[in-house]
Formats: C-alpha cells, structure tokens, sequence
C-alpha cells in the first residue's frame, strides 16, 4: 500500500516516553523562570498555565530519525521520519520529558526527500508493512543497539536542559528519575479510550498501553503519560524516603530530617489529571480503583504527617516544663 | 558526595578496597553507585560477583557512553543480579547498590571536549540520585584521572563535594610513588590546578589510603624470631618517617587496611559472613573497612591538616 504524496496517512500507533526527575534547584521555579528553561525554540511560545497549578510545556522540538524499529519478534523494519520531543515543568519542581511519534500503517518502500517527513512533525513512516503488535511490544521493551531508543532521545533532551545556568544544580534531596514507556493502538473515531495495562518493572521502569480513538491527538496521549509518569514518581519517591527513614529505629531529629523535603517539597505537588485531555481523564478512574493511586498517596501522606505529630510532642512538653 | 579512588600503580588493592567501602555505605542504608573508570582492565563486576549481568551489558558500558555510542551506559542493580550467595539477602534498611560496569574491550581514549561533557552530565545526572557516587579510576596519571579533574574543574561541578582517595601499598617504592602521585610535577594536584581547581582546596580533598599494611602487632606474626620482630617494628617505624618526609604522613592517611588474605587472593567483598561464620577474613579488617567507609564523609577527617 501506497499513500498518494501529500496526503497524510492514517496513523494506527502511537509510542512514547517519559522521563520524570526533580529539578535541580534548590528553590522551585516560578512561572516566569519556567518559561524562560523550556525556552526551546525561539519562534514559539512556552505555554504556562497557573490554575489549578503551576505548569509549564515547551515548544516540540523534532529529531531526525532513519533506523531500525524495536520490535519483539525480531522483525528488521527501517524507518524513516521525525520523533517529537517536549518538556513540561510542573509547580516548578517535577521536570519531565517526553519523546513521541506516530506510525501510519505502511509507508513507501524507499526514501522520500527531507521535506516529505518535515511536513508530517512527529510521524515516522515504516518501509513497507508496520507489525504493529511487534513493535508496541518492542518499545515497551525497551530498544536495543541501532534501534529508534526513545528513553536516548527524551534523556538527551532532559540532559541538555540541565545545562541551563537558571538552575543552581543543588538539589533539596536525592531521588532517581523514572521510566514511564507507552503506547498507543489506534481505535475507531467516537470509540471510548481505554487503559489496557499499567505495569511497574524494575529499576524505575513503567509501561502504559493505551487504545486511543483516531480523533484524539497523540499530544493529549502523551500529556496523559506525563501525569501518570508524574504522580507515579512521587508515590515511588515518597515511599522510598519512607523506606530509608527507617522510622522506628532512627531517632527523632533524623526522621523528622528525613521526612522534611516531602513536606518542604513534594505534598502538595499531588494534583490527577489537573492537565489532562478532558476526553481522557476517565482513564485515571482505572487507575484510582486498581491498584488505587491516590488511596495510597493518602496513606502516605498520613504517615509523613503522623511522625512529624509524634516528633512533636516531646518539644510541646519541653516548652510547658520550662515555662 | 563522590569519591574518586586513585592509585600509584596496580595491585594496590584500589578496586577491590573500594567496592568493599561502597558495600560498607549501603549496608548502612546510603544509596551508593560505583563506577568502573578502570578503563583497559575492568574488574568490579568480577569484585561484586555479577559476571553473567555483566555480559550481557557488553558494549553498553562507561567507555561506549563516553565515546558516544549508547546514550545511557547500563547500571547493574547489585543486589537482584549478583551471583554472591550472601550479597543476594541484603539485610533490610540498607540502600541501593549499583554498579556501572566498563567495557572488556574498551581502552584508553584520546581527550576531546566531548568525553568531558559527557562525563560530566553522567557524574551530575548520578550525583542528584545517590547519597554516594564511588569512581574507581585506572591505574597512574590515567586518562581517567584526568577526565575526572577536567570535569570537576567545569563550573557546573564546582559546588560538588567530591574527594579523592589514593591507595598505595606499605612499601618504600609504593610510598615515594604516592607522593609523586599527588604532589609531582605531573601530579594530580598539578594537573587539577592547570585545568583550573583551586589548589588549598584540591589538596585538602585527598586523602590517602595504605593499604595491605602488615601490623607487627598481629598475632599473625607472633610466630616469627626476635630479631624478625624487631626488624618489622624498625622498618615501619622506617615507611612511617618516609611517608611523612614525603607529606603523606598521619594527618594525610584517612586509613590503613590490614594485610588479608582474603583481599590479596579473593578480590570480593568480605561479608560479615566471611567473618563472623566462616571466619575466612579478619575482624581487623571489617573493622577497618567499616570505620573508613563512615570516615569517607565525616568532615572531622578532611579538615585542613
């Protein structure tokens, strides 16, 4: 099959990831500061909103790509075509990066002229046959050697970003960056989205599978991810800062000292799909019921609030003893 | 914090001393990352016992992301993937342990601004993530000696703590070789104030580490004559002077390992097992790799001497 030259073809994947780490600074930035880091281009604007919270999105930027696609089965499809790249701050703190593209059906069985793949941003065009099933799974797999590797393109992005010279690179405390892959099947217009999987793999690792009705843009997908990939990143960074307080045999100043960034920094950063698609937030209600997202948040936070109460207490009868 | 472990010549015990103190950290509950910068002769994925994870990584490791090959080198979770049977049951409450292998094929590698770049972005990247960031360098004035002090010298890594430990063996040649190590005239002191560190503060960030120190003290030694006796006391009471007219003396030794068997001949990491089961490895030891571990970053010993 081949499309007639101009005429978009219809996509039928969508791939991603995301990669969420905490900004080196040790104040967050605000929304002036962001917009001046996600400055990626100079002939777009960065989109920065204040309500329900504080969030910022580049500008995409394109990478070049004419490789092999990951796949499972083994299966050597070249491919030609631009992946997009954005990055989004949250509240000034939560800084994610995200590398996408579309893949239509089938492509040309030779390679265009430049110009051909610049028009189609984000679109990246097998030679030949796309094995759909294959490559989602190879992508959420992970790319091997010469394969399109996402995770290298949105990391490249991120490291870049890192650079800049607003940031003072001192961070309030130590914490990894997650993986969040995904993909995306594509579904008749007018059907409803679906959540199909959510796992957590180890070393960071996530993968989402989405089925996305053909009217939705893959931006919306991708902003959806990034929330996922956002508010997992916390559930993950603060049950590890409860793991390593290691409450019941530390004493008191060096939990409270342990357990002070969260508060400082991250409880208040917990806000599902304040910028999600509206088309799409009915996928978080999946999430809420199994493995219950916010439910364990909650638990969380309790705990934190709980020890710093506890803490506290010995202080209060100083105070009135020496009074 | 990173430590950038150093040492005159090989077969001073570095990699395998310093594995030993990133295991001690993250059974203290720190989350600790090791970097294999022994570029030509990698060794730590033999030291932590993960060969097979190691294999696998082939041609994904530090030299391949410092020559631009992968985006990302490959990071070995050390407790799921060693084949260590004790390493495998870490005791609760203790951090992570990762190990960043380097490649079996990769050399040395001329210095161009990108590998400095890189090796920057990777040592930032890690500091954000780990309390402690162990770098285990090559062998000599390496080219991975001199990365690392280009690296540290860029503005962005100014504010980071980094400190080095230089291992050197308890011998005349291996003491001289120490000091000219650090203080000669293509010393790493040298070197780092030609790419633009602060001298007073270079300085007081190394520290030195002797290592297969034999005490006569020990009952390992209680068999030998008098006069034998009396020589090992008079010879280190010797290298103790000698290191000391060479400016490593005392104040500049953050500490000394026992002569072990176990380390000489095992390469591993002594685990308590190892010393208090089957007692194959000294209590001295542990004990002296415990207190170096914790010593690595309490700033009593690395106050200006």
């Amino acid at each position: 099959m081949t499309t007639a030259p101009g005429q978009p073809a219809r996509p039928v994947l969508a791939c991603g990831e995301v990669r969420t780490c905490l900004l080196p600074s040790f104040q967050a930035l605000d929304g002036r500061a962001a917009a001046q880091l996600l400055r990626l281009r100079a002939d777009e604007h960065v989109r920065v909103s204040e309500r329900p919270n504080l969030y910022a999105l580049s500008p995409e930027v394109l990478t070049g790509v004419d490789c092999r696609l990951p796949t499972s089965n083994g299966a050597k499809v070249r491919a030609v075509g631009t992946v997009a790249t954005r990055v989004a701050l949250t509240e000034g703190r939560l800084l994610q990066s995200t590398a996408y593209f579309s893949a239509p059906a089938a492509g040309p069985d030779t390679r265009r002229p430049w110009g051909h793949y610049l028009v189609r941003p984000g679109v990246v065009e097998p030679f030949g046959k796309l094995p759909e099933q294959a490559t989602a799974e190879g992508v959420l797999r992970g790319a091997g050697r010469g394969e399109l590797d996402l995770g290298t393109i949105a990391e490249s992005l991120l490291t870049r970003l890192l650079r800049h010279p607003l940031l003072d690179r001192k961070v309030p405390f130590k914490s990894r960056r997650t993986h969040l892959r995904w993909t995306a099947r594509r579904i008749p217009a007018g059907e409803r989205a679906e959540l199909t999987r959510f796992t957590l793999a180890e070393d960071g690792l996530r993968t989402v599978e989405l089925r996305l009705p053909e009217d939705t843009p893959v931006s919306a997908a991708a902003g959806l991810c990034e929330d996922l990939a956002l508010h997992d990143w916390l559930l993950t960074t603060v049950v590890h800062m409860l793991d390593s307080s290691r409450l019941a045999a530390a004493d008191g100043r060096a939990a409270v000292q342990a357990l002070r960034p969260a508060v400082d920094h991250l409880l208040h950063l917990w806000m599902p799909h304040a910028q999600v698609d509206r088309s799409l937030v009915h996928l978080w209600e999946v999430l809420e019921r199994e493995p219950g997202f916010t439910r364990q948040w909650q638990n969380l936070v309790q705990r934190i609030r709980d020890q710093l109460a506890v803490q506290a207490i010995p202080l209060l009868h100083q105070a009135l003893s020496t009074s | 914090m990173l430590i950038f472990a150093a040492s005159d010549k090989g077969g001073t015990g570095r990699s395998v001393t310093s594995a030993n103190l990133a295991y001690h950290r993250a059974l203290a509950g720190d989350d600790v990352c090791y970097l294999d910068f022994d570029f030509g002769s990698p060794t730590a994925s033999a030291v932590f016992d993960v060969a097979d994870a190691r294999e696998a990584a082939e041609d994904r490791g530090l030299h391949s992301y410092l020559i631009g090959e992968v985006g990302e080198p490959e990071r070995i979770d050390i407790w799921a993937r060693t084949e260590h049977q004790v390493l495998r049951d870490p005791p609760p409450g203790c951090g992570r342990l990762v190990l960043m292998p380097g490649d079996v094929s990769g050399g040395e590698f001329a210095t161009t601004g990108d590998h400095v770049r890189l090796c920057v972005d990777l040592l930032m990247k890690l500091y954000y993530e780990f309390d402690l960031v162990v770098v285990d360098l090559s062998a000599g004035r390496s080219y991975a000696v001199d990365m690392v002090l280009e690296a540290t010298a860029q503005t962005e890594m100014r504010e980071i703590t980094a400190r080095w430990l230089v291992f050197h063996r308890w011998t005349r040649q291996h003491v001289a070789a120490a000091a000219s190590l650090v203080f000669g005239e293509r010393g790493i002191v040298a070197g780092g104030v030609d790419r633009g560190h602060e001298e007073e503060a270079l300085r007081g960030a190394i520290r030195f580490v002797r290592a297969a120190v034999p005490d006569p003290e020990s009952p390992l030694w209680s068999q030998v004559s008098p006069t034998q006796s009396a020589w090992m006391r008079k010879t280190d009471s010797d290298l103790k002077q000698l290191a000391s007219n060479h400016g490593i003396g005392y104040s500049q030794v953050l500490g000394s390992i026992p002569l072990e068997p176990v380390l000489q001949w095992r390469e591993q990491l002594i685990t308590d097992e190892d010393v208090l089961d089957s007692q194959i490895a000294n209590m001295e030891t542990w004990r002296a790799l415990s207190g170096l571990a914790a010593r690595l970053t309490d700033d009593k010993y690395w106050e200006q001497a």
